[in-house]
């Protein structure tokens, strides 16, 4: 059985567009990323999956239960952390833990006490007063306090500090291990390169491509990086296959996709001092997408 | 220990609303008992306060419904005073608890962490519809026994209990028609900024058709719409009745608020 399932959903707020018939499958067990800039469509996604808003045409099922007739009985194993976090002014973190806890009908003190260790939050003290990355760290507590089957994460390492961000990744992958499913979405492609198996991109409300990560990181691309002896090289500089070319000085950078070969013997003919071949980002692959979705 | 979802969000209204109920209630008690207060003054120098009276414009004297009621009455003093504060006040009071349980969550974004739990929205409107009505009639609860006991201490003669009973009543189902059609408004107008000035704005906007509707013949037909007519004090003393007519019609508004709420709620992208 599949975690996610939604089918052809699409989402218009009036004339303005959300997305546009997006399909996607993530599996149980799976860390899915979902990437794409601002304003893409991935809130817009992740709120209709909540039943927050209702799709303008199309499905989406959890856990095989449909996301708006299910919705009450789905959120019970469903764990949300929100991109921007709101909570209630009159609250403490401990109120505002312990009241989420309430709703799942089960004890969670212990893992409220083992998440806090970890991201150390005091629970003493008022939300209203915490700093932004603090803010958060109560939104990520709350999110997994009852120990969920499936997590959405919604631009989830915002405000946190690099330490923060490790902690939180280790513990992403220590629930994964015990068989939760995670829906990671994000903008920053190295957060989704370091803990998903899979991925989709998404741009202006459409689907671009659901890949595995290793294919997406390994297909063809590779990361070439060239320094000349001198710049007028630099500018004599071209051969089919290379794309996403930067000139600068005696210094020029591209992503190849051709025979490694063939450029290896033609570099071998000109006067270079320093060379880099290596993977290339998502962030670049994936600005690729983006200029092929273009065309 | 495990409860239903509605009790969950139930508690924490009660602690949430509990300091504007505090403020509210201590404040119309109070000032009901300085009001009432004054009752044995006015009765001993009837004389007096006839002649003044007498002076006031038409228009004054048929909007405090003095043309149908003596106020050296207890029940005419009461009816005649304090009622316009319990109902006028008592019903901004129910119309901004109404208008802003629901839409609070949408303006201050908890909505998301709350239908991120396992609830339905109808538990969420059932849960807060339930606070509101707790809390109104807690309120009309202590103020109306307050009352009785400055009844009891300010009385001239004896009065009709039954009288009284109905100007108790009248109030209470009054505050529960606003605050229903403020929990309906609330789907709707959502920030808190905006809250404020419709509920009271509607409040004060039904009152003054209610004024116009006494003074003016014309008029008349508009005391239908004003919710503040169907509780008008100087009918229930005469009667000692509310009239069923407007009986009835609160309880179809309050009805048809709560379900439109319920449906509307449930179809809304937040």
């Amino acid at each position: 059985m599949n975690a996610i399932e939604i089918r052809n959903l699409t989402k218009f707020y009036g004339k303005s567009r959300g997305v546009i018939d997006v399909n996607l499958e993530v599996k149980e067990g799976e860390i899915f990323g979902f990437i794409g800039p601002n304003g893409a469509g991935k809130s817009t996604t992740i709120r209709t999956l909540l039943a927050f808003i209702y799709p303008t045409k199309g499905s989406a099922s959890i856990f095989g239960m449909d996301c708006i007739k299910d919705s009450a009985k789905i959120k019970m194993d469903v764990g949300y952390l929100p991109s921007e976090v709101n909570y209630y002014d009159d609250m403490k973190v401990k109120d505002l833990l312990f009241y989420s806890a309430k709703f799942y009908k089960k004890d969670c003190t212990k893992r409220i006490n083992e998440l806090c260790d970890i991201f150390e939050l005091d629970l003493n003290r008022k939300i209203e007063a915490l700093s932004y990355g603090n803010r958060k760290k109560v939104a990520v507590v709350q999110a997994l306090l009852h120990e969920p089957k499936l997590l959405i994460l919604d631009e989830p390492t915002g405000g946190l500090d690099p330490l923060m961000q490790n902690r939180f990744f280790e513990v992403l992958e220590q629930e994964n291990k015990k068989g939760t499913t995670i829906f990671f979405s994000s903008h920053i492609l190295s957060e989704v390169q370091r803990i998903c198996d899979r991925v989709a991109i998404i741009k202006e409300g459409r689907i671009l491509k659901v890949e595995q990560i290793n294919t997406l990181r390994t297909t063809r691309y590779k990361k070439i990086v060239i320094e000349f002896k001198n710049a007028g090289e630099v500018n004599a500089f071209d051969m089919p296959g290379i794309t996403k070319v930067e000139k600068k000085n005696n210094h020029v950078e591209f992503l190849y996709a051709g025979d490694i070969n063939t450029i290896l013997r033609k570099l071998a003919q000109m006067n270079i001092s320093n060379l880099l071949i290596e993977e290339p980002s998502l962030e670049e692959i994936f600005i690729h997408y983006y200029d092929k979705g273009d065309e | 220990m495990v409860m239903a979802s509605e009790m969950i969000i139930f508690i924490r209204e009660l602690k949430r609303n509990r300091k504007s109920f505090i403020i509210w209630t201590a404040s119309l008690v109070l000032f009901n008992i300085m009001i009432m207060s004054l009752f044995p003054s006015i009765a001993d120098n009837t004389k007096m306060y006839d002649e003044m009276i007498k002076e006031f414009p038409k228009g004054i004297i048929e909007v405090f419904g003095l043309d149908k009621i003596s106020m050296f009455t207890i029940l005419g003093f009461f009816g005649t005073e304090s009622y316009l504060f319990i109902t006028l006040f008592g019903s901004i009071y129910a119309m901004l608890l109404g208008a802003s349980i629901l839409s609070k969550e949408e303006s201050e974004k908890t909505i998301e962490f709350l239908l991120a739990k396992p609830v339905t929205r109808s538990t969420i409107v059932t849960a807060k519809a339930a606070n509101v009505f707790f809390y109104i009639t807690l309120f009309n609860l202590i103020f109306s026994f307050t009352n009785y006991l400055m009844f009891e201490a300010v009385k001239k003669e004896e009065y009709s209990l039954k009288a009284l009973l109905m100007l108790s009543a009248g109030p209470w189902l009054l505050h529960l028609t606003f605050a229903a059609i403020g929990l309906l408004i609330s789907v709707f107008v959502v920030k808190a900024k905006s809250v404020y000035p419709v509920s009271i704005g509607f409040v004060l906007v039904m009152y003054f058709i209610n004024v116009m509707s006494s003074i003016s013949e014309k008029l008349t037909n508009l005391k239908y719409f004003t919710p503040f007519k169907y509780v008008d004090a100087p009918d229930i003393i005469i009667n000692e009745k509310i009239e069923p007519i407007y009986l009835i019609i609160m309880l179809i508004i309050i009805t048809v608020s709560i379900a439109a709420t319920y449906v509307l709620y449930n179809r809304k992208n937040m």
